[in-house]
């Protein structure tokens, strides 16, 4: 259906368009400062003594502003864009890989590979993770080519013509499986089993016999991501006296740096590491990631080098949070109090161990939960998987056996008709209470945090006249 | 119908790395003003930590929080630090910070104790000025001395420290030992509402009841609530990396990774359980991880109060609370036919996360 448009009739004069103009004051340029530089210091920053105040941070002006700079606003002159090639393979052998098309495209400066990194391994606890995969692919994330281009467009195209010919292995998906010995091993000769931590206290065996119910119940985690606000970014500038600048979202700067020297082979006295005010790290940005790739590219091509992860890129070629498989065995008096406790805990490590050595070990130490527990026995163990990797996330391995402890002990609760805040109250840490470790605790007020919450909530009063009440 | 239900979780943290060694290095430097600047390793990542450390040294040297500036990560100038990892800043960076900030105050104290007529030891700082125990008036203003201790003694008043929190390993065999310097506390109550057609789980309040010793600031003790809060709905309710058989994620983005919004958040009433720790600065431990550890346990302890539903694997989305209401309802009469004593422990079987 045809329809008749308005349009501004041809012969408006010159005159009446330039009044418009004054009308609507359009500003040919934009005023030079566009926020107030007159600075009004909130009164808590000015108070003494500072600790207790309710000060506000020293950033949430340029916040607030719009005036914070994260890595992705900042340009250096000549700066080029990187992009990494993903291999989209849970586990494959690289028989080749071929950039030559990728160079040849106007506006690719330089192409990097696996092969191109001194020292192509790096962890926090184990070296098992490549900065770019050169000779196997582990998870579908793992890079296996670096590309700088004048612009991001063009270094994303540019992946395309990377030709990677794959022996695609059957990947190991299973924790459960991965835990089997006759599973093949993930980093074949290495075991898939590549942490495991006992606690042991007292008699468990003996504790089941002598309660009145033992009580068992099976929980599993799923996999999660950190989603900071601010993907993973870096800048790397290599100068003519062979220091390297790297601006990145590291969380971990000191760490970084002993990183970047490993894997570059060069003394740290040739590394500046700078992390600006990084967009949230949840645990997500404590080791590196494309650092040493971008120092490279910067180094062979003389100009900054910019990477700045996709949301995507975010979730499958950072790291995740474990998803754990937990067992628990409980056995109480008539009373509810905790007798013994069995616990066997399966950590999906995912294809590198990152921050799975402390995650197992948190996870294993808080598994009985805040409660005096005897007798104890708990078993973890972490495993490999061609999945994405798993390392740091706020909380290690604690929201998930908490999780588990919590049901388990509702569960509990209900079965012996005990409401579920004395259950609580009559198991949990006082002052001096032995850890599962059988470390003597000081400032212990688990008993104070349940009661106060308990009394805000109104837990006594059915939820402050909002809640329906126990239903035990 | 829509039922509710409410449910608790209490948890223990540990503050610090496990066993293993994780120093904090920091440098104070008390300028000629009696202004400050702290230089710490440490990365800001949103925490508000800057903020705390500055309120730690200001606290040490007897100036306010704005007073102190503090210069962060760059291995070209701020000494090393372990990082903004394992609620470990207020704790360990923190006490480095205060640590520095006294070697400082012990200059400014040589400085003004001629200047006072006292020895060293009879001083102490607060309010800007430095003076004598008891006698707050007979002082210096702290900008004083520090400008005769650059000025005319020639002493400026810079102090670095370190500091690690005291470990013993475990035994391989047993895993006893003292895997770290102090833990902290919390519990959290969570009232949900339960769609019983559809399974939708709504969060409408949680109660959260949280130790970090003393708090250096309260505003961002609850500003890492109200986050950890929001981060365990998310872990409780929706957010969930999902695989294709061949080992490949199928939602590496926010349309098909469910993220709790806004609108989804709870009303949040925090509380501070009042409490001290020797062994940190002014009493601090830390709080940004425990936020979100026991939020999922609560959530899904409501649940279950709400409609007998023991979900066991996370996340409790709609469809995994439908399908275990269901199963319940077809063995429902199975139950009271048979007399069973005990409800069962566990819920309905549910898919793996890696399906």
């Amino acid at each position: 259906m045809e329809k008749k448009t308005d349009v501004a009739p041809k012969a408006t004069p010159l005159e009446t368009l330039q009044e418009a103009d004054q009308i609507l004051r359009v500003p040919a340029l934009a005023p030079l400062v566009t926020y107030p530089l007159e600075v009004l210091v909130p009164e808590a920053r000015q108070q003494t003594p500072a600790v207790g105040q309710r000060a506000t941070r020293a950033d949430g002006r340029l916040h607030g502003l719009g005036q914070t700079k994260y890595i992705d606003d900042w340009y250096f002159p000549g700066m080029l864009y990187a992009k990494i090639k993903r291999a989209g393979v849970a586990s494959a052998r690289i028989k080749s890989i071929d950039t030559k098309e990728a160079e040849a495209m106007p506006g690719v400066v330089a192409v990097i590979t696996g092969k191109d990194i001194p020292c192509n391994s790096f962890g926090p606890s184990l070296k098992d993770q490549p900065v770019l995969a050169d000779t196997r692919v582990f998870h579908a994330g793992d890079g296996v080519a670096a590309v700088a281009a004048v612009t991001e467009q063009i270094a994303a195209e540019a992946l395309d013509k990377i030709k990677v010919e794959y022996e695609v292995l059957t990947p190991v998906l299973d924790p459960l499986e991965s835990l089997k010995l006759e599973t093949p091993g993930v980093h074949a000769p290495n075991a898939n089993i590549y942490g495991h931590k006992v606690i042991k206290k007292g008699d468990v065996e003996k504790a089941f016999a002598e309660s009145y119910q033992v009580f068992e119940g099976s929980f599993r985690t799923q996999m999660v991501e950190h989603v900071p606000l601010e993907p993973h970014a870096t800048i790397a500038m290599w100068d003519p006296n062979g220091r390297v600048s790297i601006y990145s979202t590291l969380g971990r700067i000191t760490l970084g740096r002993a990183d970047v020297a490993r894997t570059l082979g060069i003394p740290m006295s040739r590394i500046r590491m700078i992390a600006t005010i990084v967009g949230g790290n949840f645990g997500g940005k404590n080791e590196i990631t494309t650092e040493p790739a971008l120092a490279l590219l910067s180094k062979k091509t003389g100009r900054p080098v910019k990477c700045t992860f996709t949301r995507p890129e975010e979730f499958y070629a950072s790291t995740t949070r474990h998803p754990l498989i937990m067992d628990y065995k409980t056995g109480v008096t008539k009373e509810g109090k905790i007798l013994g406790r069995k616990i066997r805990l399966v950590l999906d490590g995912g294809a590198y161990c990152s921050w799975s050595e402390t995650t197992l070990g948190k996870a294993c130490i808080l598994s009985a939960g805040p409660y005096n527990i005897e007798n104890l026995y708990a078993e973890a163990f972490v495993v490999y998987t061609n999945k994405t990797m798993t390392g740091a996330m706020r909380g290690f391995g604690a929201p998930q056996v908490c999780f588990a402890y919590e049901s388990h002990m509702d569960d509990i609760a209900i079965a012996l008709n005990i409401d579920p805040l004395d259950i609580r109250l009559l198991n949990a840490f006082e002052e001096g209470s032995l850890s599962p470790t059988g470390q003597k605790l000081q400032s212990v007020v688990v008993k104070e945090s349940l009661l106060q919450a308990a009394q805000r909530f109104g837990w006594n009063t059915n939820g402050n006249g909002k809640g329906n009440g126990a239903k035990s | 119908m829509k039922r509710r239900g409410r449910g608790m979780a209490c948890m223990w943290y540990p503050i610090g790395f496990t066993v293993v060694a994780n120093p904090s290095s920091a440098v104070v430097k008390v300028n000629e003003d009696g202004t400050a600047t702290l230089l710490t390793g440490t990365v800001e990542t949103g925490q508000g930590s800057l903020t705390i450390l500055a309120q730690i040294t200001a606290q040490e040297l007897g100036i306010a929080t704005e007073d102190v500036h503090v210069v962060s990560a760059d291995t070209d100038t701020t000494p090393m630090d372990t990082g903004a990892i394992a609620s470990r800043t207020t704790y360990v960076t923190g006490n480095a910070a205060r640590l520095a900030a006294e070697k400082a105050k012990l200059i400014l104290f040589d400085v003004a104790a001629p200047m006072l007529g006292v020895k060293p030891a009879q001083l102490e700082a607060g309010d800007h000025k430095i003076f004598v125990k008891g006698y707050p008036q007979r002082n210096v203003h702290i900008g004083d001395v520090a400008n005769h201790a650059r000025m005319v003694t020639g002493e400026p008043p810079i102090g670095s420290a370190s500091y690690n929190p005291h470990t013993v390993a475990l035994d391989p065999e047993t895993g006893q030992g003292k895997p770290f310097g102090t833990y902290v506390y919390a519990t959290q109550i969570a009232e949900v509402e339960v769609d019983d057609e559809t399974g939708e789980v709504e969060v409408l309040r949680v109660v959260a009841s949280h130790d970090c010793g003393t708090a250096i600031n309260p505003m961002l003790v609850e500003g890492q609530v109200e986050g950890g809060v929001s981060m365990g709905v998310g872990f409780a309710l929706q957010e969930e990396i999902l695989f294709n058989k061949n080992g490949v994620q199928i939602n590496p983005n926010l349309t098909n990774y469910i993220m709790p919004t806004s609108l989804d958040m709870p009303e949040v009433e925090v509380d501070i359980v009042d409490n001290y720790d020797p062994t940190g600065p002014f009493g601090a431990k830390g709080v940004g991880e425990p936020t979100l550890v026991p939020t999922a346990a609560a959530i899904l302890n409501a649940i279950h109060n709400a409609v007998g539903v023991r979900i066991t694997s996370l996340p409790a989305t709609s469809e995994k609370v439908y399908a275990a209401m269901k199963a319940k309802r077809a063995q429902a009469p199975k139950q009271i036919a048979g007399g069973e004593a005990r409800p069962q422990i566990g819920g309905a079987p549910a898919p793996s996360p890696a399906d």
